[in-house]
Parts: C-alpha cells; structure tokens; sequence
C-alpha cells in the first residue's frame, strides 16, 4: 500500500529526542507489547489489519530521519512488513532498521506482538495502538462488531489534534526542578553473546496482589517497587562491602496523561528515580512500602512534574543549544545519558496498570505482555501489566545470572502469594 | 509443577528451574513436552557490517599504499619516500584496524604485537636513513612503553578493586620511565641529563602519591567518586 502522496513529517516530542542520541549498533530503547489470541494468527488478515490503521495512527507509521539540527520523523511511504517472530523478545532493532520504520509487528502461533521504537510512543500510547490492531484483526477474522471503547478508536474518523500532540511544552511548568541527585547501586553479570534476551514473566492473581498491597497499605506499584528495593538491597549487601554502598533506586515511568487531561498518543510520561539509602540502616519490608508509597505521594503531583518537564524543555528550548548541530548534540546527550542520566536509577519498574477492552473481544484474548528493554548501561529491566485478572511481571535481562528475578519471585512467594513462571529458556 | 528451592509454580515440561537453575524432581511430564514460546528465529548477526567496515578499511589503506609505491617509483626510478608510507600504513593497520577482526581476544597480545610493529618501524627507519640511534635509544624506549602499558593492562584485568593504588603506582612509573627515556636519549644524542624528566617525574610522582592517598581515606575517595565519576 503505497501512500508516497501523503507523505509527512514530524518533529520528535521532548521526551523522545534523547532515544535516537543514545541508540548504537545492537542497542535501542524498544519495548514490545504483545497479545495472545484464542487461535493462530492469519498473516494475511494480520497484514491487512496493520495496513488498515495506517491513517489513522500517522505519528507510529514513521522512519527515524536526520536533519541538520535535530532528529525527526517521517511518515513511512507504506506500512512495515508483518514478520514472524524471534527467538528472544526485543532482538535489537539496529539503527538501519529504525531509519525504515520505527515499529515492527511480529506473529508466532497464537501470540502478536508490536514493538516500538520509543521516540514513536511510550507504553500507554503503544497499548492503544495494539488493542486498536487486535480489534481490527478481529473485526476482519471474526467479522466481530467492536464498539468504541476502552481505548477503541473510530478508523473513520480523522486523528485529531490532541492525539498528535507533544503535549510536554504544554504542561511545562514556570520554574525547573533540580536534576541533582545521587547516583544509585549499579546492577552488572556476565553478559550474554550474541546479545540474546532472558524473559523470566512471573504471573501472579491481580486480585490477590491488590489484597497483598492492601495489606501493607500501599498501591501494586509501590508494593512491587518496595519488594524489589528489598531484593535489590540484599543484593548488593552480598556483593560489595559496606564502605562501597550506595543508594538503591528504582526508576518508575508515570503515565501524565491523567495528570495533565491530555489524550496525546506520543510520549507523555516521565521517570521518577525513588528508593532508599541502606547505609542509614535496615529497613523491613512494611517500612518499604511506605517510603514508596509516600515518595510516590510526595512527587506525582501536576506541580512538581511540570516543574521536571520545565527541566527538561528549557534545554530544548535553550537557543544556543537549538544551535548547535545534531552531530555535536548527539554526542553531547550520549555523554551525558550514559554518565549521568543512566546512574541514578538502579532497574526500571513500569507498571502499565490494567488493560481493559470492550467485552467483545475479551473471549479472544487470553493473554496482554508488556516487555521494555534492557538499558543503556545496565542489564536489567522490569515490566507489569495487569489484563484479565492475571498480573504479569516480566523481567527482561542481558545477563546470564537471574539473581534478582530469584529474590524478587522468592519473596512474592514467602509472601503466600502464588506465582506461575514461564520464560524463554530451552531445555 | 514446582521448584522446590524457590517455591514457584513452573510451565509444564521444563528441566530446570529459569530462576535458580535448579533441576525439577519428579516432572510427570516429559521434558521434550514443553511447548516453545518462541520461534527458532536469531536476528542477522551485526558482525557483517563491522566485518565489511574493517575490509573497506582494509582495501583503501592498501590502495593508497600501491598507489605511493607506483608514484615513487615513477619520480625516483626505486621506493625512496613510498616505504616509510607503506610501513607506516602496515603500522596504523596493526594498531587500530587488526584488532577490530577479533572481538573477543586479548588486548594483551596486540599490545605486545603493536610494540613489535613499532620496534620494526622505527629500525627501518633507522636502517634506511644511515643513522645509529636505533639500538641505544628507540629499541630500549619502545620496549619499556610496551612493556609499562602490558603491565597496566594486565592490572587493570585481572585485579579487582584497588584501581587507585594501581593508578597511583603506575603514574609514578610513568614518571621513573621517562627518567630513563632522558638517560638513553643522553646516551644517544649526548643531550644534557635530568632535564625535562625531573619536571614531568615530580608532577607524577605527586599525583601518584595523591591517588595512594586518596585510597587509602575512604571520605576522599569516596568524594572524588561522587565528585568525578573515579
């Protein structure tokens, strides 16, 4: 389907101008979201669903572009090939790959999954887009009539404005917040050649999750964050002498679109580094769980996360550094994302909350994963999504040792909470 | 199914448990039974597009070394000036394009290759040019860079931890090192001894003794950490 008539541009949002700076040769941030239907998957009805939200979805269909200034992105001239799947999540999407489309859509048996590139969209933007696929390639299998709900787009309909939208010079409060902060514990292992990825995904019951954070009086997010502070933190007493620790802290991606009102389906959100310092002491799991929760609290507020995109804006904005060609930019934001940026946190946490869908398409699904990648500098990475009353916890890594994933699963468990594990380990 | 070390629940049919690697007792089902989540899929290895960029490299270095070897051959009837361009073309090959052919090997032994390479280099010249410095002046130098940078490599491997003490140790090395570079260029040159080297062996010295010291304060080292990324 060739659309080279329509062809159009877009200039990256603030939050994805940093990916395209830090990406290199078998790295780039991606993450991938997939969905596990009742039945294989038809590649040929899967190709037409994808062709059929090309206009609706325009900001996804698009290639990484250089300018002078500043990276962009242009509108593919025809929608990406439908590929079959690979032998491990998240395979790195190389640099030329990224120039010819900026997502892929991949199929194996029952399972279709989408990974993104993340200048394109973050995870909620990407879920969108992923039910939107599903309930057209449902619609064209099933002939089933989905209503438009959940996050269900109308394909008659225009994209408006507001779905288009870099929505963070909007929000961008008057005054910045500092960047200041101290650098966290690192994880590190013996890295895996040729790059392949352990997926480890723990599936545990939503509803007995939520009575176990219940229970210690706090959110999944920040009960799951406290349990792998815990893990993080026994780690790290095991391998390095006291004298050598540091700060142990867990990035969390809020989602601003229901800070802020806004219904953007590029990037909105930001990353918060919360955590603690075990040099000041032992700290249970209950006291955990209130640290997280109340630095939680105490941050996700509309003023403070405009005061971050503040940060963040104004050095984009800055005219001196507008200037400056993208060649000496890049270089720049690598130096400073891999010597700075990546120290603060210790693992991601991204919880994409529960996925709800119309009720007619529910008896399809069977199952929703969200994976982010391994990052920059660091081996480990985790995800949760919640769909169906199952929620699954998925721990990405690029190292052979699966230490943290042992801890963290281990203390979901003492906590008499079952968990069922799969991964992408053969025998 | 479940692990008896970790206590969770497994797919059906695996040996080994992913998270402690430990063997599954008593699987009912047998191991070839697990069905595989994903396909047999790997991506295209990106070691062709560093392999075809090092060839690139490869060809053109040996093509503008053909091509100065034809030129003075043609302008000075033999291979006057086109020898020190085709050995030095040779050398930057060995030191920065041969090692990018093996991805996992020792930097060891190319630093000991690349000392080889440059010994070769400096005695053709040497040789060429009529002089007499090659023996008591580059061969000793070239060997004692060598070998300085083959020990701190080696450290730097194999010990963990202490990277202070060793960054201390081998600046005042350093510094002890061109000391003797003065001295054989005395020998060579009949140079006036301990002239420039006091001034650079002072200053090493000193920041050798810094980063001792600085090993040996926990508060300092753990400041110059924060402070500088040490």
């Amino acid at each position: 389907m060739t659309k080279a008539s329509q062809a159009k541009w877009f200039r990256l949002d603030n939050a994805a101008l940093i990916f395209p700076a830090v990406m290199k040769q078998g790295w780039s941030n991606v993450f991938r979201l997939s969905c596990e239907l009742d039945a294989p998957l038809d590649p040929e009805i899967l190709r037409q669903a994808v062709n059929d939200l090309y206009d609706r979805f325009p900001t996804f269909y698009v290639r990484l572009k250089g300018g002078f200034f500043w990276h962009y992105l242009e509108q593919m001239r025809s929608s990406p090939v439908i590929q079959e799947d690979y032998a491990y999540p998240l395979t790195p999407m190389g640099i030329k790959a990224i120039r010819q489309g900026c997502f892929r859509v991949l199929y194996y048996q029952n399972r279709l999954a989408v990974e993104f590139f993340h200048s394109v969209t973050d995870g909620s933007g990407g879920l969108v887009y992923l039910k939107n696929l599903v309930a057209r390639y449902l619609h064209l299998k099933e002939s089933l009539t989905i209503p438009h709900t959940h996050g269900i787009l109308s394909l008659d309909e225009k994209p408006s404005k507001k779905e288009l939208e870099d929505c963070f010079p909007l929000c961008s409060g008057n005054y910045p917040y500092s960047r200041k902060e101290a650098t966290s514990y690192r994880l590190s292992g013996t890295h895996e050649f040729p790059r392949f990825h352990h997926l480890i995904s723990g599936t545990v019951s939503t509803e007995k999750l939520k009575k176990l954070a219940k229970d210690h009086g706090v959110s999944i997010t920040a009960f799951l964050a406290a349990v792998m502070l815990q893990a993080l933190i026994q780690k790290q007493a095991e391998e390095q002498p006291f004298h050598k620790h540091k700060p142990v802290k867990i990035t969390i991606p809020v989602n601003l679109r229901r800070l802020f009102h806004k219904t953007t389906l590029r990037n909105f959100s930001l990353t918060l580094n919360l955590g603690v310092d075990p040099r000041f002491g032992d700290h249970s799991l209950k006291e955990l769980c209130f640290q997280m929760q109340h630095q939680l609290l105490l941050e996700v507020v509309p003023q403070k996360m405009a005061a971050r995109i503040a940060t963040n804006v104004g050095a984009q904005k800055n005219p001196l550094l507008r200037s400056v060609p993208r060649i000496i930019k890049t270089a720049a934001m690598r130096y400073v994302y891999g010597r700075i940026g990546e120290r603060k946190g210790t693992i991601n946490l991204s919880n994409l909350g529960q996925v709800e869908v119309p009720d007619e398409m529910l008896p399809y699904i069977e199952k929703i994963e969200f994976v982010i990648s391994p990052q920059y500098s660091y081996p480990n990475n985790c995800s949760v999504i919640s769909f169906n009353g199952q929620t699954g916890i998925h721990f990405i890594r690029n190292v052979k040792e699966s230490d943290l994933e042992r801890r963290f699963f281990a203390s979901l468990v003492s906590l008499n909470l079952p968990v069922f594990i799969q991964s992408n380990e053969r025998n | 199914m479940y692990c008896v070390q970790c206590g969770v629940r497994l797919e059906e049919g695996v040996a080994r448990c992913p998270l402690c690697n430990r063997q599954v007792i008593l699987s009912e089902t047998p191991i070839s039974n697990k069905p595989q989540s994903y396909s047999d899929r790997f991506p295209q290895e990106c070691r062709h597009a560093r392999l075809t960029f090092l060839g690139f490299l490869t060809t053109l270095m040996a093509v503008a070394g053909f091509v100065s070897f034809i030129v003075c051959l043609k302008t000075q009837g033999h291979a006057a000036w086109s020898g020190y361009v085709m050995l030095g073309l040779a050398l930057a090959w060995i030191i920065f394009v041969l090692p990018g052919f093996f991805k996992k090997s020792n930097p060891l032994v190319f630093i000991a290759l690349d000392t080889l390479a440059v010994g070769g280099y400096l005695l053709y010249i040497n040789a060429s040019l009529g002089h007499h410095w090659f023996l008591s002046f580059a061969f000793p130098v070239t060997l004692l860079v060598g070998g300085l940078l083959l020990v701190a490599v080696c450290l730097y491997r194999n010990i963990k931890g202490g990277r202070l003490y060793i960054t201390g140790g081998l600046l005042i090395a350093l510094g002890n090192l061109l000391m003797l570079i003065e001295f054989f260029q005395h020998l060579t040159f009949q140079t006036s001894m301990f002239v420039w080297s006091l001034y650079a062996v002072s200053a090493l010295s000193l920041m050798g003794l810094f980063f001792i010291i600085a090993a040996m304060i926990p508060p300092l080292k753990s400041y110059m950490e924060r402070k500088y990324f040490m």
